[in-house]
């Protein structure tokens, strides 16, 4: 235990000082929340210069009394009313343009006639685009919410006119819906769109994402700290200590563990800031409340599957590292081989992200049942809304079967000989390439 | 077991890689409180054959026993009383030389009263005093190879095998891990060791071997090597050797 705790604190210090692998560590907790200020700031002053003080300019065919009193009633809304007077369209938005306006409505001749006779009255927003930007949106949703706004109090008008005693809310919306969700055995308080978007959020999404970056994280960590020693030349000294290679492989998954672990805490709450600070961002409407209190919560034994299945996605991972760590001369070289692995991993993870596992083809099913790191986003998928599919729970032992099978070849690999002798072949290789590229080039030139 | 003095045996050791025969059948003895120079050039097998007895490769065929246990099937029983420094050892560039030194300590003794005093031990070996307290990356190649061989020493191994051990020094701390090799030696260890010095080997080494191409072409005493071949040092004999 002693030379395994020893081995674990020289992997963890020389990996956590390393700044290839601190800066890696550091930069999301750093950068995410910075973006999602810089976005939310930039975003939020453009809507709000959009929507403050709104110049709308008017061409008021009808001139009626109740074409005056919409407009009146605008104003009163907070918008800048500037009337233009002019016989076509064409000339009436030239006018907007020179007098600075975001929009121009053009209420239609017969619209007081249309009003009183219980008919739509026609009323035509044109939306000045001088960029495309957010500024845009938000001039068009100030003259939208003073539309809004004036047709209720019409149409209340209107109503009341025709009945005093009934309520103008019972014609126009003469249905009080509202919805509710059913998940497993449970009625939720809210509608599924709400439920759905904290589901895909936190369960689809995040979780997904976050075992992705741990994945990619912890692969990376183990092949560095592995490729180091072969760059460095301390990998055949160590071999040579008083351990086995089983606390040597060990020591690599847990320092490499370690860091992940610490990687994707920062990563997530990196994460969260950049949300926090998207969220925050004036225009933003999202369902208000947390539901999250109100869904049924997931078996306890559905976090133990998760946990199982998430530790042993992570030991295959990282014993992937150290095999590719191991077999690269240097760090360069373990990072170009790092791809070939790490490219498998995301997609299954994507495709479980953003589609439905039963619905892809045959071929893609079995790449993603066919890795360890797919059955933790499985898990996490289905926990929620289903009972945890059969499949997943088989993925337990089978991952630990792959996992152990991966675990034992890198530790042949980590035998001196046979690390010697592979390396020795690769650089064998690598320096005939070498040769034959020469020996081609100087044909080439003769 | 062997003979009670026979640290290393070695009988007929061959190692080949692939159509490459690094050794080709080399036998040979060191006994306790030797220190034994493997000679020769570049690619003679002189790292094949010290990397044999640390037990990272294992032989094609032949028989090595280092300690009384065989070093193929036995390799785990011998590590606790060897150290080995290669030719181009590096160190961890992000840990002190202390941290460095403390780690490996507590790998080898179980107490930590014991690896204390072992670092304190490679400390005076390296001669870095304080600077043993910097990261490894900030070291020189000759501050990077005296930590190494006082890494090698410090757990006072019963057989040492150094390749090239003084190799980058300078010839003021080449002098002093010489002193510190002989220091070793005399308080009852045993030292294998490699090296392209002549003068070295000849003030060093107790027996030496010539290693050519594989083989091992002649062994003895400095001083015996150069009366049989009438010669005034060992890179002369060495020459005579090769081109017989």
């Amino acid at each position: 235990m002693r030379k395994l705790v020893s081995l674990v604190e020289k992997e963890v210090k020389d990996l956590l000082r390393d700044p290839r692998i601190y800066i890696g560590l550091v930069v999301p907790v750093i950068l995410m929340p910075l973006l999602g200020f810089l976005m939310s700031t930039s975003m939020s002053s453009s809507i709000e210069a959009g929507a403050k003080g709104v110049k709308i300019a008017v061409l008021d065919y009808d001139k009626t009394v109740l074409s005056n009193t919409f407009l009146n009633l605008s104003m009163s809304l907070g918008a800048d009313i500037r009337k233009v007077d002019a016989t076509d369209l064409e000339t009436a938005v030239d006018e907007a343009r020179n007098l600075g306006s975001n929009a121009l409505i053009v209420i239609g001749k017969g619209f007081e006639n249309d009003l009183v006779n219980f008919r739509r009255a026609s009323v035509e927003v044109y939306i000045v685009m001088e960029t495309m930007s957010l500024g845009s949106i938000g001039a068009y949703s100030a003259v939208e919410g003073v539309l809004s706004v004036s047709s209720k109090i019409f149409s209340n008008m209107l109503i009341s006119k025709l009945n005093p005693n009934i309520s103008p809310d019972a014609v126009r919306d003469p249905f009080n819906i509202s919805t509710r969700s059913i998940l497993k055995d449970k009625i939720i308080e809210a509608p599924p769109q709400v439920l759905f978007n904290q589901l895909l959020m936190g369960y689809s999404i995040m979780i997904p994402l976050l075992l992705l970056m741990l994945s990619i994280t912890v692969v990376q960590f183990a092949a560095t700290a592995t490729a180091v020693e072969n760059e460095e030349k301390t990998l055949e000294t160590l071999l040579t200590f008083p351990v086995t290679r089983y606390d040597i492989l060990l020591a690599k998954l847990l320092g490499s563990s370690i860091l992940a672990v610490i990687g994707s805490i920062l990563f997530t709450g990196g994460f969260i800031l950049y949300f926090n600070n998207m969220l925050a961002m004036s225009g933003f409407n999202f369902p208000a409340g947390d539901f999250s209190q109100l869904l049924p919560s997931p078996p306890p034994e559905s976090f133990i599957l998760l946990a199982a299945s998430l530790i042993l996605a992570i030991l295959f991972v990282t014993s992937l590292g150290v095999a590719i760590g191991a077999l690269s001369s240097d760090v360069r070289m373990a990072n170009s081989l790092l791809g070939v692995v790490i490219v498998p991993i995301m997609i299954p993870s994507f495709l479980m992200m953003y589609g439905d596992l039963g619905t892809l083809p045959l071929a893609l099913q079995l790449l993603v049942y066919a890795l360890p790191t797919s059955y933790p986003i499985m898990m996490a998928k289905d926990m929620m809304m289903t009972p945890i599919p059969f499949e997943a729970i088989l993925g337990i032992p089978y991952s630990a079967a792959l996992t152990v099978l991966v675990l034992y070849a890198t530790s042949m690999l980590l035998a001196p000989e046979k690390l010697l002798t592979v390396q020795y072949g690769l650089r064998l290789r690598g320096t005939r390439r070498q040769r034959v590229r020469e020996l081609e080039n100087q044909t080439t030139v003769g | 077991m062997t003979g009670a003095r026979s640290i290393v045996v070695v009988r007929n050791l061959v190692k080949r890689f692939g159509d490459l025969t690094a050794v080709d059948n080399v036998s040979l003895k060191i006994e306790e409180g030797e220190v034994f120079g493997l000679i020769g050039p570049n690619g003679a097998g002189k790292t094949t054959i010290l990397r044999i007895m640390a037990t990272l490769l294992l032989p094609t065929s032949g028989y090595v026993n280092i300690l009384g246990y065989d070093a193929v099937k036995e390799a785990g029983k011998i590590r606790p009383f060897i150290s080995y420094l290669a030719e181009d050892a590096g160190t961890y560039r992000n840990l002190s030389g202390r941290e460095y030194l403390l780690i490996v300590a507590r790998i080898y003794f179980d107490s930590n009263t014991e690896a204390s005093r072992a670092v304190e031990e490679a400390i005076r070996i390296s001669g870095l005093g304080e600077r043993v307290d910097d990261k490894m990356k900030t070291y020189s190649k000759g501050m990077k190879r005296r930590i190494q061989v006082a890494r090698a020493l410090m757990t006072r191994p019963r057989l040492a095998i150094l390749d090239e051990p003084t190799a980058g020094l300078d010839v003021f701390h080449a002098k002093h891990i010489r002193e510190v090799v002989s220091r070793h030696v005399k308080e009852g260890g045993t030292v294998v060791l490699s090296s392209h010095n002549m003068l070295e080997v000849e003030y060093l080494c107790t027996r030496v071997a010539f290693v050519h191409r594989g083989h091992v072409l002649f062994e003895g005493a400095p001083r015996a090597i150069k009366n049989e071949l009438g010669v005034s040092n060992l890179e002369e004999a060495f020459i005579k050797v090769t081109s017989r």
